[in-house]
């Protein structure tokens, strides 16, 4: 649905002079336009002449295709409904009559309401909430109350387009929320277009979905939200320039960076939910779901996950994970270079599938104890608290939806895992990543408790009474996990939980020493943890390549690779790698207005062990110099390696084959080993000064801490992977086991097939085929 | 009919009004019981004397201010909706008075020369007067929002048209000067048959024609710009409004002369009787209220001090005064 249904064709509008002119624009069904601007810059008067209630001073204005000139005032009316800042002060008029004044356009030549205008006033009444107050004069309720009535008004009146200058001016807080929700309920539920002016831009961050600024007597900039709130910019609008913000908290822009259009492609999914969802009955009746919730935090909901994917993968099926959110540093990057979850990677793995975004559409990333970065189908979208999420979480639905349904289209099965505990009775609300998930999507649930913790019978039990009966209905059996011991033992066990819970035992699992990633957030503290995990922090690049590269250190269970996109993340990493990207001098020019520049600047002074690998190793050098078409474009790089770097048009593409030349600082013993890799660049880099030549055949150098190479899979030779962890661990006095590092893929599918030797052996296969609806073969 | 309060209103009014019409033609220097009245306006003509009485002097009277009172109710109804304000009203905003003038002049220049003036005459100059004035107040509602200041250069033009109207008298040489005196302080004596006929057609058209624009006023109560988001083409009400109440109380000043106050209060004792602001009940009911009032203080016109007849304007003051005072202090102290 992409039809517009307001457009303005060089429209200038004003009173006895032009205030704002050159306006064309275009509303769209189902979409939230937001005008901003300094005061006096014509957001009214122009919000007042496309609803046709001030004659446009030249121009036309086009409603459904139509010039509004030619039609009469009652067909407009029909179609636009506005909500206006003037107060109204109809004497004696109960809030139902004021409502009802929305039916207008419909009534007859006396205004005599027909039953079917009574039935739309009182369903409007009852939708918002306000059969209480729906008889009391309109003169004597609040502020807020009466900004209410005046939307319900406008809603009863069944417009195209809702209009509304400043509606939450004025009110405070639970009316601004109430008034805002709404808002996003009727452009989703309605398809409703809303054009609104608003002064208070971090509500307009948040509820927009195209954003107009207005000023000097034009339309300055139009475009997404992450287009228009650029720092620069909307300072500029306001002419706050060189104003101090020390009173306003947090800066209700986006600071002034590149990396937009990727985001705004990101932001417009998420923002606008598909109404014509292609045959999604179709698509869950062709593909059964098993959901494993779980009744605590690691009671091994993703390594169960993880088994089934496995055994439904070798029965024949095609099976997918999924997880509708996840809370994790240790992500994975896609072959399309989106961000998820580590664990849905490896039950993808499990599954024998490449892993992708849509199997796990939203990762949030702690940043510390308050905000989280939102990773919406693999694209950072922003820094949110854990309350304007949860505001926020209701908009994902289709989101999940939508990344569901690509995975049903192509799997016979679908694994799904939950979050946590379904009953976190305060935190339901919106849920979607247990029940909330079980029931958009219609899963059958299969519940796990993990004996080792205790209270099997209250963890089970528990959960299941607690759950709301529809909810309940859903669980179709129970699993008793790390059970440690003679199962025998725990016969009686099963027996009384199936009579209690009235739920079949589908098995019980004995305690797995596997080494598998199955934890999400092991990680979740690393900055304030001096000793424990040797961790990684891989600077994501926003236009990183090549990140494969890092795979590797997947092999060892207590290596931690953390991709770092902020300051506040980078903390103190045991390593820091710089990877390849697809355009260095945004990204080091990214790198800059980040903050992480002077971070990493200062680490490196610290002694921390730098890695630059192709684009990062040039980002190490002092300058890269590009030469495009005659125009020489130039960055200073972190001055850390005295290298400069040309880039030309020539593409560098060839295997590798060479060994470590030299090398200093800590890894200085790593000399000699040999290595094999490929380069893919673009540049030539050259020293200006005597230098440590690092791989061989001047493709590296390094001075130090501080290691530049253009060999990717430099880590992957077995090698100089083990010896380099083990002397950055040495160093810092960690431990790490190296054992496990062979030949990686193999040690994998051991330990996945040891995974689904246990789970075939304890679990009652044919029930769970059955519970999904397909034949066991 | 909004509600069951509305109702009863109604019911009231329509007990009222009925007992006030018999009162009306009951009441005068000859008694006249009332169920000779009822024997009489059924048709029997048993006393002549009181037959001419009832057919010629009170019945006429009756219905004339039956029918203006409730003109003169709607003018200020209609014209406390244009201004979306409490105290406007035709006597207020010097509506009355550019009428009475206009009148007052067309008489006399007709009388010098002979002539006397026939009753559409009357109308028109009334009318042409009314709009006269009401296009002042408009010009300065144009440049003054303030409404205290709008009402203050109505009465200052009503001023100087009953201060005009009262040289023209004073220094007309006529025997008819004594009616024309009576007429421009407000009354509803020598109104005959003929007149009663036309008065009945001009207030019932222009009734019909006010009910008409029931929707419009309803949505309008919202204030222009959500009325004109509604639908409403304001400038044909706004137009329909001006004109429909300027002849409503022209027609009242042609042959009653100026009578104050009734248009201003009549519509805020109906709605603090009804409880509601809603057109539907508030344009029949101010009609009704209108004419029962004006009946009352006709009939204490004629009676109280009798065989003088006090002017009518001076009844309608003293009684309706007090409610709009009332009024108007009772929704400061809400507002404040």
């Amino acid at each position: 649905m992409n039809d517009s249904i307001l457009k303005t064709e060089n429209l200038i509008i004003g009173y006895d002079k032009d205030i704002v002119g050159n306006i064309d624009l275009t509303v769209t069904a189902g979409k939230i336009l937001t005008l901003i601007g300094p005061n006096g810059s014509g957001k009214s008067t122009l919000l007042r002449t496309l609803a046709g209630l001030h004659k446009e001073r030249n121009g036309i204005i086009y409603l459904n295709g139509k010039s509004i000139i030619s039609l009469k005032a009652e067909e407009i009316a029909r179609e636009i409904s506005v909500v206006m800042t003037m107060t109204v002060k109809p004497e004696l008029m109960s809030c139902r009559e004021v409502i009802a004044t929305g039916r207008y356009p419909y009534t007859g030549m006396f205004g005599r309401l027909r039953d079917e205008d009574n039935s739309i006033i009182d369903e409007t009444i009852s939708n918002m909430g306000m059969e209480d107050i729906s008889e009391n004069p309109f003169m004597s309720i609040s502020d807020g109350q009466k900004q209410r009535v005046m939307l319900a008004r406008a809603i009863c009146q069944e417009p195209s387009v809702l209009i509304l200058d400043e509606p939450t001016s004025y009110l405070d807080i639970k009316y601004k929320l109430d008034i805002l929700t709404r808002l996003k309920e009727l452009v989703r539920e309605k398809n409703i277009a809303v054009i609104l002016s608003i002064h208070e831009l971090d509500i307009a961050m948040h509820i927009s979905d195209h954003v107009i600024a207005l000023g000097e007597g034009k339309i300055l900039k139009e475009g997404t939200v992450r287009e228009v709130f650029r720092e620069s910019f909307i300072r500029s609008l306001y002419g706050i320039e060189n104003s101090s913000l020390e009173f306003i908290g947090s800066v209700p822009w986006f600071t002034d960076e590149n990396n937009t259009e990727d985001v705004n492609n990101i932001f417009k999914a998420f923002v606008s939910p598909k109404t014509d969802q292609p045959d999604k009955e179709e698509g869950k009746g062709s593909c059964p779901v098993l959901m494993i919730q779980g009744t605590m935090s690691n009671a091994g909901k993703s390594l169960i996950a993880a088994g089934l994917c496995r055994i439904f993968a070798n029965d024949g099926y095609r099976v997918a994970p999924f997880k509708a959110q996840n809370m994790a540093l240790n992500s994975y990057i896609t072959k399309a270079g989106g961000e998820m979850g580590r664990a849905q990677a490896v039950q993808a793995e499990c599954a024998k599938r490449t892993p992708d975004v849509s199997m796990n559409p939203i990762l949030l990333k702690p940043n510390d104890d308050h905000t989280s970065q939102v990773i919406v189908n693999g694209k950072a979208i922003g820094n949110m608290t854990a309350a304007e999420y949860f505001g926020y979480r209701k908009q994902l639905i289709p989101v999940v939806r939508e990344a569901f349904d690509r995975l049903a289209q192509s799997s016979d099965i679908i694994i799904v895992e939950g979050a946590g505990s379904p009953v976190e009775l305060n935190l339901n609300k919106d849920d979607i990543v247990n029940m909330g998930l079980a029931r958009l999507i219609d899963a059958s649930v299969i519940l796990v408790g993990d004996i080792d913790r205790g209270g099997i019978f209250a963890q089970l039990i528990g959960t299941l009474e607690l759950l709301e009966e529809e909810d309940r209905r859903r669980v179709k059996g129970l699993i008793v996990n790390k059970f440690r011991g003679d199962l025998k033992l725990f016969d009686e066990g099963v027996q009384i939980l199936e009579e209690r819970s009235a739920s079949k035992v589908l098995g019980v699992v004995p305690y797995l020493k596997l080494n598998i990633d199955d934890e999400d957030s092991l990680s979740e503290k690393i900055c304030r943890k001096e000793e424990g995990e040797f961790n990684i922090a891989v600077i994501r690049l926003p236009h990183i390549s090549n990140f494969t590269d890092f795979d590797v250190f997947a092999q060892l269970p207590e290596v931690t690779v953390r991709y770092v996109d902020s300051p506040s993340e980078l903390c103190k990493p045991d390593m820091l790698i710089i990877p390849g990207s697809k355009n260095t001098i945004s990204d080091l020019k990214w790198l800059k207005t980040s903050g992480l520049y002077d971070r990493i600047k200062s680490l490196s002074y610290e002694g921390t062990v730098i890695f630059g690998i192709c684009g990062g190793y040039q980002m190490l050098g002092r300058r890269i110099e590009e030469n495009a078409d005659g125009e020489v474009n130039a960055e200073e790089g972190l001055l850390l390696l005295p290298v400069d770097t040309v880039i030309h048009k020539d593409k560098v593409t060839r295997e590798y084959r060479g060994s470590i030349a030299g090398a200093t600082g800590i890894l200085s013993s790593i000399k000699g080993i040999e290595i094999k890799g490929y380069e893919i660049h673009m540049g030539q880099t050259d020293t200006y000064e005597p230098l440590t030549e690092f791989t061989s055949g001047k493709s590296g150098y390094c001075r130090e801490n501080i290691y530049g190479t253009y060999i990717h899979g430099f880590f992957d030779s077995k090698e100089v992977l083990i010896r380099i962890v083990r002397l950055l661990a040495e160093a810092a006095g960690k431990k790490v086991n190296t054992d496990t590092v062979r030949d990686r893929a193999v040690y994998k599918e051991d330990q996945y097939s040891i995974l689904e030797e246990a789970l075939r052996n304890s679990l009652d296969m044919e029930l769970i085929y059955k519970i999904a609806g397909l034949s066991k073969p | 009919m909004q509600n069951k309060r509305s109702k009863l209103t109604f019911i009231f009014l329509i007990f009222l009004l009925i007992v006030m019409l018999l009162v009306s033609i009951m009441s005068g220097s000859v008694r006249i019981g009332a169920w000779e009245v009822i024997h009489m306006i059924s048709g029997k003509k048993d006393d002549l004397m009181n037959y001419n009485i009832i057919y010629n002097i009170r019945l006429p009277r009756t219905i004339a201010a039956f029918f203006l009172g409730g003109a003169l109710a709607l003018s200020g109804y209609l014209l406390q909706t244009f201004f979306n304000n409490p105290i406007a009203g035709p006597f207020v905003l010097g509506i009355s008075s550019g009428a009475k003038l206009t009148v007052a002049l067309t008489m006399i220049f007709l009388l010098e020369r002979g002539k006397t003036i026939n009753s559409a005459g009357m109308i028109l100059s009334a009318f042409a007067g009314a709009m006269a004035a009401m296009g002042f107040v408009l010009i300065v509602s144009f440049y003054v929002r303030n409404m205290s200041i709008l009402i203050v250069c109505g009465i200052m033009t009503g001023y100087i048209c009953s201060a005009v109207t009262d040289l023209v008298v004073t220094f007309a040489d006529d025997s008819n000067i004594i009616n024309l005196h009576n007429w421009s302080l407000g009354s509803f004596s020598g109104i005959d048959i003929k007149d009663v006929k036309e008065i009945v057609i001009i207030t019932v058209i222009g009734l019909i024609m006010v009910l008409m624009l029931v929707k419009p006023i309803g949505a309008y109560r919202l204030g222009e710009t959500y009325a004109k988001n509604m639908g409403v083409n304001i400038k044909l009400l706004r137009a329909a409004l001006i004109v429909l109440s300027s002849i409503l109380a022209a027609t009242v000043t042609a042959y009653a002369g100026p009578i104050s106050f009734v248009g201003i209060a009549v519509p805020h004792i109906l709605k603090s009787m009804t409880g509601t602001s809603s057109p539907g009940v508030m344009i029949p009911g101010c009609f009704m209220t209108g004419a029962l009032i004006t009946l009352f203080c006709d009939c204490i016109a004629r009676t109280v001090f009798a065989p003088t007849e006090v002017s009518i304007s001076s009844v309608t003051a003293v009684l309706l005064v007090p409610v709009v005072i009332s009024m108007l202090v009772k929704r400061h102290m809400a507002q404040s």
